[in-house]
């Protein structure tokens, strides 16, 4: 049988990968399965996002919750009101996005570590007075509750996640996405050539808040009560961060891989001991850093590889 | 009493603590150039350790410091050997970044382990000898006041061992010019081990003093780390001296913040500083650029 | 003294080296000149530990330098005066000068060494609390020669001494070099000033493109037609 050109296998993959999960809320007939579904496609989702602007631009953002945060809070407060929430969630991105430039701007005068930092503050601040401006718990009202449908919720986390990854899988491709790894390697050097630095990394990071806003979103909808403070919270800055280096940062498939691992590997051990999942992930995160940057996708290619050449030599011995 | 003056003396007093804490940052940061965000939970840690010997020995903190400095140092070498020896390797641009990064797990790492075993309940040290000292109108809680002492004392001996003994002038040296200092017959890596325990051991210090003067729980640990990162960047790097003072101005600081924005916005006053600070002038207020 | 054998290097930004080999015997000064990006800072920071070669020997009084750590390398005996000084400008002279006596055997002659290099830079004394940011060109090279004296070393290795000097200021440095030999040190200089190297050396080494492509006795490479025309000529750099 002769071999599908590469794109085109690809591509049929991820369409019949795409078709399977569609089918989960159909065939599964607990609901803790499409939420666990659900988490991992959220979590997809958000660490593709950060994956635009950490892993290709080479910028750690450590103030992503901010732009998730503003995703969610703009969604709630329209959908609430009586907004579709589709176009709540658009009206999400797009005020997390404005939000991001402008902060993006003054921010990305700051280098390495200190744009970490910076953003890491200006997300504190952000959570730091959302907290004190809406103290109080934000739940949905009764009769939105009643017609509650977590199928829905499970197809639109399906829809960005695939939409999330696409938009990576186009921007490594083109001409924007080899600008950024330049400006990613050394920036001095990428501006020394002709990059528009600046332009670029707020290119990339207009796409990443775009899509953390969406996701953000999609916590509003999916969420019946929770403080609004909450998504604007560091941690899942963290999470995002932690899934896509463990799954191989800068890679498409990393984030994936990264997602699925670290959603199963925190509801085992949530059964015995709470947390416990961060420890395993702080180190893996240590060793991945200093040893191994490739994360799990390299680790998965390292094993493919070995298997086709064990199967060659199986063959031909 | 809340008034102007006492909150800003309370801010004084804390603000000595913040000195402290920011003193080890500055110190593994200036001579490493390893931005280590788990600061914040060494001194986590450092409380605990004084928390536990009061609570199971009963021995007085300050009395504690004796036996936490020393472990905090131990444990600094420990960890520079066992971690950061690997993080230092890296050239300059990406040594900071993957320390932050590295740190960022090993924060995350203590942290669970520190509510396991301690549950994530507030512990605080309190002694036979509370109160407080009246002078002039304003009440200063007498264990506050000498865990400034002691801050401002810790911070003294530093200064005096950087430029007095022999591996601390080593320090500094590496601290400006690795290369040069390699060439004057400096062990770097031995000098980069030495100011990263005696940055753990002011770390530790610190705990200890806030598990007296105020509270701890696992929680603490970002919390602390952005106060010393909000210090150094105020202060820049170099001086000791100039980062306790930097220290005191942002525990007066939020006093006054929390006077005139509310309680609430106490937090947000040094995250605005240190992001202007950050824009305009990353050097510091008292640092060389 | 020294033996370096078919280094080859190459690191980063810095020229590379493909099999290059000289000798510096007890007393001698050797110089080593060469346009730039021949790799002849390479070949020092290679000798003294910074950078690691690819292949090569670097044998000195029968220890192998490259089993030994930078610092110890300078406990060795063999100390380099970097390119650009490289001082600690926040310290003073004399807080450089004393650091330079930093490891053990440096240590136990620190008095000696800093009287010797008071008397060969008395400018140095007098200025002794000064910060050595605050010197001249001219100072700060002498603290650098001075900090590097205070390591007690056997061979001293220079890497541009001349690089921003005024003339007269450049002649004062090479005379003391000569003193310095003649107290038993032996030098190794790297110069772009090739007329003054080769003047004051005792044998000389030509690098081209990282390997050795000429030899001899100063006086011999002063009159070598190519050498001459390289880097003494009208169109030569200096």
């Amino acid at each position: 049988m002769s071999r599908l050109p590469p794109r085109l296998g690809t591509g049929a993959a991820a369409l019949a990968v795409l078709g399977a999960l569609a089918l989960v809320p159909t065939l599964a007939r607990r609901d803790d399965v499409v939420n666990f579904g659900f988490v991992v496609l959220l979590s997809i989702a958000l660490a593709q996002s950060w994956n635009i602007i950490g892993g290709y631009a080479g910028q750690v953002n450590l103030g992503h919750a901010a732009f998730f945060g503003t995703g969610a809070l703009v969604t709630r407060a329209l959908w609430t009101a009586g907004t579709n929430v589709l176009a709540a969630m658009l009206a999400g991105a797009g005020v997390a996005v404005i939000f991001g430039l402008l902060l993006g701007i003054p921010a990305f005068r700051l280098r390495g570590a200190y744009f970490a930092i910076g953003t890491l503050v200006l997300a504190e601040i952000l959570r730091i007075t959302i907290g004190n401006v809406f103290p109080e718990i934000s739940t949905l009202p009764t009769a939105t509750i009643a017609r509650y449908r977590l199928a829905d919720r499970y197809y639109l986390a399906l829809a960005l996640a695939a939409a999330a990854t696409l938009a990576v899988a186009l921007l490594a491709r083109s001409r924007a996405g080899l600008g950024m790894r330049a400006v990613r390697e050394d920036e001095e050097a990428a501006e020394a050539s002709g990059v528009g630095a600046l332009r670029l990394k707020l290119t990339a990071l207009a796409l990443s808040t775009a899509l953390a806003g969406l996701a953000g979103g999609l916590f509003a909808y999916y969420h019946i009560s929770y403080y609004p403070q909450h998504p604007f919270a560091p941690s899942w800055t963290f999470d995002a961060l932690l899934i896509t280096y463990i799954g191989g940062v800068g890679t498409l498939r990393g984030p994936v891989l990264g997602a699925i691992f670290y959603t199963f590997l925190k509801e085992y051990l949530a059964i015995r001991w709470v947390d416990f999942h961060l420890l395993i992930f702080g180190v893996l995160f240590i060793a991945i850093v200093l040893a191994f940057p490739g994360g799990l996708v390299e680790l998965t290619d390292r094993l493919w590889k070995l298997r086709r050449q064990r199967l060659e030599n199986g063959g031909a011995g | 009493m809340s008034t102007l003056a006492q909150q800003l003396v309370l801010g004084v007093l804390i603000g000595g603590l913040y000195g402290l804490a920011a003193a080890g940052l500055s110190l593994v940061f200036g001579v490493l150039r390893v931005l280590n965000v788990a600061h914040g939970e060494l001194i986590m840690l450092g409380g605990y350790g004084a928390f536990w010997l009061f609570a199971l020995l009963g021995l007085d903190p300050f009395l504690s410091l004796l036996l936490v400095v020393p472990a905090a140092l131990l444990a600094g070498a420990l960890l520079y050997w066992g971690l950061f020896a690997s993080v230092v390797r890296f050239p300059d641009e990406t040594r900071i970044k993957n320390s932050l990064l590295v740190s960022f797990g090993l924060a995350l790492a203590l942290h669970v382990v520190a509510v396991q075993l301690w549950t994530a309940d507030e512990r605080s040290i309190t002694t036979a000898y509370g109160g407080v000292f009246r002078v002039a109108g304003l009440a200063l809680p007498r264990v506050r006041l000498m865990s400034l002492a002691v801050a401002l004392g810790l911070i003294g001996v530093v200064h005096v061992l950087l430029s007095r003994w022999r591996w601390g002038q080593a320090i500094r040296a590496a601290a400006e010019d690795w290369q040069a200092a390699l060439l004057v017959g400096i062990d770097v890596r031995r000098a980069y081990l030495l100011a990263f325990a005696i940055g753990t051991a002011l770390a530790g210090a610190a705990g200890t003093l806030v598990s007296v003067a105020y509270s701890i729980s696992p929680s603490i640990g970002l919390e602390w780390t952005l106060k010393a990162l909000i210090v150094v960047v105020l202060a820049g790097l170099g001086s000791m001296m100039g980062t306790f003072l930097a220290g005191i101005l942002l525990g007066v600081a939020e006093a006054a913040s929390a006077i005139v924005f509310g309680g609430p916005y106490r937090e947000v006053v040094g995250l605005v500083v240190i992001l202007a600070i950050l824009v305009a002038r990353p050097q510091g207020l008292f640092g060389r650029s | 003294m020294l033996e370096v054998r078919d280094l080859a290097a190459a690191h980063g930004d810095l020229a590379a080296l493909s099999g290059a080999s000289l000798g510096v015997r007890a007393g001698e000064i050797v110089a080593l000149v060469g346009p730039n990006g021949a790799g002849k800072s390479t070949l020092l920071q290679c000798i003294t530990g910074l950078v690691r070669p690819r292949a090569g020997e670097i044998v000195s009084e029968g220890r192998d330098l490259l089993a030994l750590r930078p610092h110890q390398i300078v406990d060795h005996g063999v100390a380099l005066v970097p390119e650009g000084r490289r001082l600690f400008g926040q310290m003073s002279v004399e807080e450089n000068l004393a650091l330079g006596a930093f490891g053990p055997r440096a240590r136990r002659e620190r008095e000696a060494s800093l009287e010797r290099v008071y008397r060969l830079f008395p400018v140095l004394a007098e200025r002794r609390r000064q910060m050595s940011r605050t010197l001249s060109g001219g100072q700060q090279q002498m603290v650098a020669i001075g900090r590097a004296l205070m390591t007690a070393p056997r061979l001293l290795m220079l890497d541009e001494p001349s690089l921003g000097l005024a003339p007269r200021v450049v002649g004062s440095i090479f005379e003391a070099l000569e003193v310095i030999n003649r107290a038993g040190v032996s030098v190794l200089l790297v110069e772009q000033n090739v007329r003054a190297a080769l003047e004051l050396a005792g044998r000389a080494y030509v690098l081209e493109g990282g390997r050795v492509v000429g030899e001899g006795t100063g006086s011999d490479l002063l009159a070598d037609p190519h050498v001459r025309r390289a880097y003494l000529g009208p169109l030569a750099i200096r």
